[in-house]
């Protein structure tokens, strides 16, 4: 007697479908689970077992075998328990013939008989709608993230008994999910109010961040300890712009997949990741062996990734950062299987500008300690930031600056004014204009041009540089409502693009 | 150049041949040398192994044991060594105490017995010569007093002695080679080592200016103890030595040292005491140093008639000042600033003091570097 359910597994943050076949027919008892399993799969026949029995239902001692297809998909992680157990009780015959088709089992059993949440609910759905299917059967706790996709009827399963009882029409379904309640952007009440009025002084540095918010730039801040870099960098998020509907649904699913989902469904503020700088190369990029994970790049996709102390990280997980800073992917390739991960972020970073920290005439280091620091950070990398500025401690009058919320709705009106320039085009930001497409996009008057080529020559700006120093431009007059990019946002931009450390 | 070149002789070769043998030093060759004038006749003796007798007085090597080995070691060295086609191809010139060319006198005491120089203008080292000296860290404005100073003497015919460091000596050899003026590099390695690395292109340009010296043999890398022994070189070379801007310990105090030790002329350039990179120089002029105010006192040092002293030369023309710009300069008072002190200064907006800096750096009022502004 043979039972097919469909479920799901995740590749990277991606799912893929995947059949689940039971087969049970006569023979010494036996419990075979074949298909490129992991070792979790493989354990799930125990768990299986023990939840059927504790539920009360039979478990058939027959030769069972489960085939998870296609079979060169490395399947991993426990969530094929439920579907396996229904494909039992449907092989076994304690189920309707045809109540199981078109229909996705998502689930993990504890030994009770309860379904237990899954990572990665919203993609490994998402791959079941792709696929045509129109209805699931979800872990209780994930129904509200599953129900963010489009058109998908979701059913709640709390344990296999009562499941069983649902599907046979003996109970009724436990009540549908709640929809995803609140506004997008809404802040999360139990996280502490900063704000960047709590800054004193750094006009240029707050300026910088403004720019980096509104057009989505790169920025590498250097300072003497103790200046407020990082408490600026970290202020970053209060400034940006809120997700927008299908960008909250992506952060969902990569939060979701990476197993720390959203407490209420979908997503509502950008992510702010702040790794430590002894992060490896894979935590930052992605990767590891058997199951590949997403990186704090991927974590931090439309949101801010935070390197504070940038030149303490290992050089070579910094310069696996390149190649994502221009695609906007990560492209991990092992043996058995490649994965491209999403990795669209606003990079900040916060430096040192030599050994003894104090920089500018006062600095005490010799000239080859300051060369030996320099070269921990590699020129390509410090090519990829559009905004690097030295910030100095405030001046004993500084007062505190502009709150957050002013500063927000600058920002929220150049981002506005940047979705409206490019409706047809497939970037977002100033920052994604392509190099091809600057001379088309970005006009320069001809004084801003003349600055330009000024600018180039003078500080030696390579290539990339020069389209960063004009993307920059572009923000600038963005954020002053003007349509035009003048002489002075050219030249404040390749102000803000120093040479540092 | 090589055609220029009488044919080593063979004494010549036996003299850069003890300098190149392993764990030599200025002392011990001149050791060897006070023993066997003749370096023919010495470089026979160490092969031979008896280079021990030398060294007998040699204070560092009081033991016998370490004689002998010293001995047997070189003696190993010089039998393998052949130099005379190294010398002809680098066209290295090797120049003994005591024999035309040698362009040290009589009054420094411990001269280096052989010196090795390379370069396609030997005749540089027999003009006045003028060591510019100071800091690797050196600010904006040190690096400009260097620059213009050299530039300043070779216009007159006065090489400029340096060591072709980072910082100080490398903007004077700058200046000296942008008025086409002689140079002469001294190298505290071997000359087949460019160190710092990154001044490899100097060295080319100061080889095809001028001359480059060494009293290290060939291979002899950049270890410490080696850079103040040089100073010692530049100093005696030198008939001014000039400083311009020194920390407090630093190598260019080692020179002024050497300097007033030979009966140099040692002028210092005075700085501002909130620089930490001039303080060596407030210390040398607290010690009675003579002050250096305007470039024509180098002349006077060297007893060539004073020009009109026309100072440090007028600046480069450049546009006036708009009207922020001119209060930035004002509010800069000379000093290097940030941004933020310029704006808490002028009381402008940020933006505004950010585009009248980038203007008067175009048009050469000030220079932006490490985060600071700097007026020229």
């Amino acid at each position: 007697m043979l039972a097919s359910v469909r479920s799901a597994t995740l590749t990277g943050v991606d799912g893929h479908v995947v059949t689940v076949e039971v087969h049970v027919s006569t023979g010494l008892p036996s419990y075979h689970v074949v298909g490129l399993p992991d070792a979790a799969v493989r354990e799930s026949r125990e768990r299986v077992r023990a939840a059927l029995l504790s539920s009360a239902i039979e478990f058939p001692l027959q030769r069972i075998t489960v085939n998870l297809a296609p079979g060169g998909v490395r399947k991993t992680g426990a969530g094929f328990e439920l579907a396996v157990a229904l494909g039992l009780i449907a092989a076994t015959g304690q189920l309707a013939d045809g109540v199981l088709d078109g229909v996705g089992v998502l689930g993990e059993l504890g030994l009770d008989g309860s379904v237990r949440p899954v990572p990665g609910v919203l993609a490994l759905v998402d791959a079941l709608r792709a696929a045509g299917i129109d209805s699931v059967i979800v872990p209780a706790t994930d129904g509200a993230e599953a129900s963010l996709v489009h058109g998908m009827d979701v059913r709640a399963a709390r344990s296999v008994a009562e499941l069983r009882a649902c599907l046979k029409g003996e109970a009724d379904w436990p009540d549908p999910p709640p929809p995803a309640a609140g506004e997008p952007g809404a802040p999360d009440l139990d996280e502490e109010p900063v704000d960047l009025a709590d800054v004193r002084g750094l006009p240029r540095a707050r300026r910088a961040l403004e720019v980096a918010a509104a057009g989505g730039h790169h920025v590498l801040l250097t300072g003497p300890p103790g200046t407020g870099k990082t408490m600026l960098a970290r202020r970053l998020p209060t400034i940006l712009s809120p997700l927008e509907a299908d960008e909250a649904l992506e952060v969902t699913r990569i939060h979701s997949a990476a197993g720390h989902a959203p407490r209420h469904g979908l997503a509502r503020r950008r992510p702010f990741r702040a790794p430590h700088h002894t992060a490896s190369t894979a935590a930052l990029v992605g990767g590891g062996s058997n199951r590949l994970r997403p990186g704090e790049v991927t974590l931090a996709h439309r949101g801010v990734l935070f390197l504070d102390e940038l030149g303490e990280f290992p050089p070579h997980a910094l310069d696996a950062l390149r190649q994502p800073i221009e695609e906007h992917v990560v492209r991990i390739s092992r043996q058995a299987m490649s994965v491209v991960f999403p990795s669209d972020f606003l990079l900040i970073a916060c430096s040192n500008p030599c050994p003894c920290g104090r920089g500018g005439p006062s600095c005490e280091c010799t000239e080859t300690q300051r060369a030996r620091y320099r070269r921990r950070l590699s020129a390509p990398l410090l090519d990829r930031f559009d905004l690097r500025l030295e910030v100095h401690p405030p001046e004993p009058g500084d007062g505190p600056g502009e709150p957050s919320s002013t500063v927000r709705e600058r920002v929220a009106e150049a981002v506005a004014r940047q979705q409206r320039r490019y409706a047809r085009r497939h970037w977002r930001r100033n920052s994604q204009v392509p190099a091809g497409a600057l001379a088309e996009v970005i006009p320069l008057s001809d004084d801003a041009d003349d600055a330009w080529r000024w600018a180039i020559g003078h500080d030696t700006l390579t290539g990339r540089g020069a389209a960063r120093v004009r993307r920059v431009a572009r923000t600038l007059a963005d954020l002053e409502g003007s349509a035009e990019v003048c002489e002075r946002h050219v030249t404040l931009a390749a102000a803000l693009r120093e040479d540092v450390p | 150049m090589n055609a220029a070149r009488p044919p080593l002789a063979t004494a010549e070769v036996a003299a850069a041949t003890l300098v190149c043998l392993p764990d030599m030093g200025p002392r011990r060759l001149r050791a060897v040398l006070d023993r066997w004038p003749d370096p023919g006749v010495a470089l026979a003796a160490v092969r031979d192994g008896k280079a021990g007798d030398a060294l007998a007085r040699h204070a560092r090597l009081v033991r016998t044991q370490e004689r002998e080995a010293l001995a047997r070691s070189w003696a190993h060295a010089a039998r393998a060594l052949d130099l005379a086609p190294e010398l002809l191809r680098r066209g290295t010139a090797v120049v003994r105490d005591g024999h035309p060319g040698y362009p040290i006198g009589d009054e420094v005491p411990d001269r280096p017995a052989v010196l090795l120089v390379e370069g396609a203008a030997p005749e540089v080292l027999h003009r006045p010569r003028v060591a510019i000296v100071g800091t690797r860290s050196a600010s904006v404005h040190g690096l400009a007093d260097a620059r213009e100073l050299g530039a300043f003497l070779a216009r007159r015919g006065i090489t400029v002695v340096s060591g072709l460091a980072i910082g100080i000596d490398a903007a004077a050899h700058l200046g000296a080679l942008e008025s086409g003026g002689g140079v002469a590099g001294v190298v505290a390695t071997g000359l087949d080592v460019v160190y710092p690395r990154r001044h490899v292109v100097l060295f080319e340009r100061v080889r095809r200016s001028g001359v480059l010296l060494s009293e290290a043999g060939f291979g002899a890398q950049a270890n410490r103890f080696r850079f103040p022994i040089r100073n010692r070189i530049i100093a005696a070379l030198a008939d001014v030595v000039v400083v311009v801007e020194a920390t407090l310990r630093g190598g260019a105090r080692i020179t002024a040292d050497y300097g007033l030790e030979y009966g140099r002329p040692v002028l210092v350039v005075p700085g501002s005491r909130r620089n930490p990179s001039a303080e060596g120089c407030n210390a040398l002029l607290a010690d009675g140093a003579q002050p250096l105010l305007d470039p024509d006192d180098v002349l006077v040092a060297l007893g060539m008639t004073p020009g009109s002293r026309r100072g440090w030369g007028a600046p480069p023309p450049r546009a006036a000042p708009g009207s922020d710009g001119a209060r930035i300069l004002e509010a800069c008072a000379g000093e290097a600033a940030t941004v933020d002190q310029l704006v808490s200064r002028t009381e402008l907006p940020p933006e505004a003091v950010t585009v009248a800096l980038r203007a008067l750096e175009r048009q050469g009022w000030v220079e932006h570097r490490r985060g600071w502004w700097w007026p020229r």
